[in-house]
């Protein structure tokens, strides 16, 4: 394939659609709306049909490891298939707003999903035992703030000590949101600098190519 | 050479973890079985979410993007149908749902089982609407915001949007007076600011995991979102609505947990300095 087509035509693509989306957004919102509106739609379907390819995918990898008896890999990569082809039969013949695959859904997938969120709490519980120790200025200060956040969030220690919900709403409003603030306007201005490096073909990972700069030039 | 005994500061700053996971079980189901009824006092963000339902006028039409994960339905599940149960004892309001999340769509069913929606009277397709889960995040919600009748023409069922009266004369952001989101994802809570809010100033409700709601606060500091609450309040939602429910029972399990936890901070930094001050390394 050309250098044309691996790149430029890629390349070009994105730059006219990035500018008819800049464009839409602040210059010509009635004039472009039609347009936006079918390639948001194009989006849209091409997100859609991500999930289908990347369950083929799946079947790919996951096949592979089953017929070569991949070592402490293959019954599970043969459960995960029988699980992907029935939830995908039920889906297609009964469904995927049929009781049946409601069924299936939450007596298998929702349940186990719920389940190991949850278990989340464990690791947090011995986590905060562990690691809330004052053995110096930095974690004594971490240890406050944190025995604060966590009392605060007891509803009843809310109820029975206001300052709690006092030093909480302190904490929330000033020294987290300062800093969620630094990290959100770095990010975005991040974004942005990604946002013109692509249009102008400067960042081609989109295209499975490397920099010039990840390449050390 | 044999090893020397452990001390009780020893034993206290290094308690077995399944001792740690025992103590949490049993923090969890004890409550659960036999309620306590600790109090649950209503947070300024819970109040300004209630008030800002309250106050929408008869004819209003809602967006509620459920978009949470099976992961998150038990914190975020309670508040959510707590909040349908606040919207469908209003009058006149029209409440469109659609998800960003693939679940989406099953777990709303599973919200209406909860909620035992017949009891308000409304009717599917007159009063409220699945319109179905729409993929691209954030693509979906600017499609959506520009026109719903071009982005899907079927709901979750897919019946054509055209056969329900609901949908007339609705189909743009500019239609909706609220947007309500419940998710798991910081792609959607945060995209919505950008996608609705930025663009048509749809006044916006966010319902987030409670590890996500720092991320979510600079937009309520700035006026983008008029509140952000956590799953975990739902207690708080569904005492001002009048619907006990999950919400209320887990408050009892998330005070009885959180003392739990301090209580091992405490135990944990008693034995670090009491064998620290007794001559053993910590």
């Amino acid at each position: 394939m050309s250098i044309i087509m691996k790149k430029s035509v890629p390349i070009a693509l994105v730059f006219i659609t990035a500018v008819i989306f800049l464009l839409e957004y602040f210059v010509l919102p009635t004039e472009l709306k039609s347009t936006v509106t079918m390639l948001q739609n194009w989006g849209i379907i091409l997100t859609a049909f991500t999930l289908g390819f990347g369950a083929v995918n799946m079947i790919m990898f996951h096949g592979k490891q089953v017929s070569r008896r991949a070592k402490g890999q293959w019954p599970y990569s043969l459960w995960l298939l029988i699980i992907l082809v029935l939830f995908t039969l039920v889906g297609v013949i009964m469904g995927a707003t049929s009781t049946q695959y409601s069924w299936l859904y939450s007596s298998s997938y929702f349940a186990l999903s719920a389940t190991v969120y949850s278990s989340l709490g464990f690791y947090m519980t011995s986590g905060i035992y562990r690691a809330l120790r004052a053995k110096n200025a930095e974690s004594a200060l971490l240890l406050i703030v944190g025995v604060i956040v966590l009392a605060r969030n007891a509803p009843a220690l809310a109820a029975q000590f206001p300052i709690l919900v006092n030093m909480d709403s302190w904490l929330s409003s000033v020294p987290t949101t300062s800093a969620q603030r630094g990290i959100m306007i770095g990010a975005a201005l991040g974004a942005i600098a990604l946002g013109l490096r692509t249009m102008i073909g400067r960042e081609t990972g989109f295209l499975g190519q490397t920099t010039e700069g990840e390449k050390g030039g | 050479m044999t090893a020397k005994p452990k001390t009780i500061w020893d034993r206290l700053e290094d308690i077995p973890r399944e001792i740690l996971y025992g103590l949490l079980l049993v923090c969890i189901i004890v409550p659960m079985l036999f309620p306590i009824g600790f109090p649950v006092p209503i947070s300024v963000e819970v109040k300004r979410w209630y008030d800002t339902i309250e106050a929408l006028p008869a004819g209003s039409v809602v967006m509620v993007d459920f978009g949470y994960s099976g992961g998150g339905e038990p914190e975020l599940a309670p508040f959510a149908v707590a909040t349908y149960a606040q919207l469908f004892r209003k009058a006149d309001i029209k409440v469109v749902t659609m998800s960003t999340s693939n679940e989406g769509p099953l777990l709303w069913e599973k919200a209406m089982t909860e909620l035992n929606i017949a009891r308000f009277g409304k009717e599917y397709g007159k009063d409220y609407i699945h319109i179905g889960y729409i993929a691209g995040v954030e693509t979906a919600m600017a499609a959506v915001g520009k026109s719903i009748s071009a982005t899907t023409t079927t709901d979750y069922k897919g019946t054509p949007l055209s056969k329900y009266s609901i949908m007339q004369g609705v189909d743009s952001a500019e239609d909706f007076a609220l947007l309500i989101v419940y998710t798991t994802g910081g792609d959607q809570s945060e995209g919505w600011v950008r996608q609705w809010y930025t663009s048509y100033k749809t006044p916006y409700l966010s319902c987030v995991l409670a590890m996500m709601v720092p991320t979510m606060l600079p937009y309520q500091k700035a006026g983008q979102i008029v509140s952000v609450v956590s799953g975990a309040q739902a207690g708080q939602i569904e005492i001002l609505v009048k619907a006990p429910g999950r919400g209320v029972k887990s408050a009892d399990v998330i005070t009885v947990t959180h003392l739990l936890c301090i209580a091992l901070v405490v135990v944990g930094n008693i034995a670090y300095f009491g064998k620290k001050f007794s001559g053993g390394k910590s």
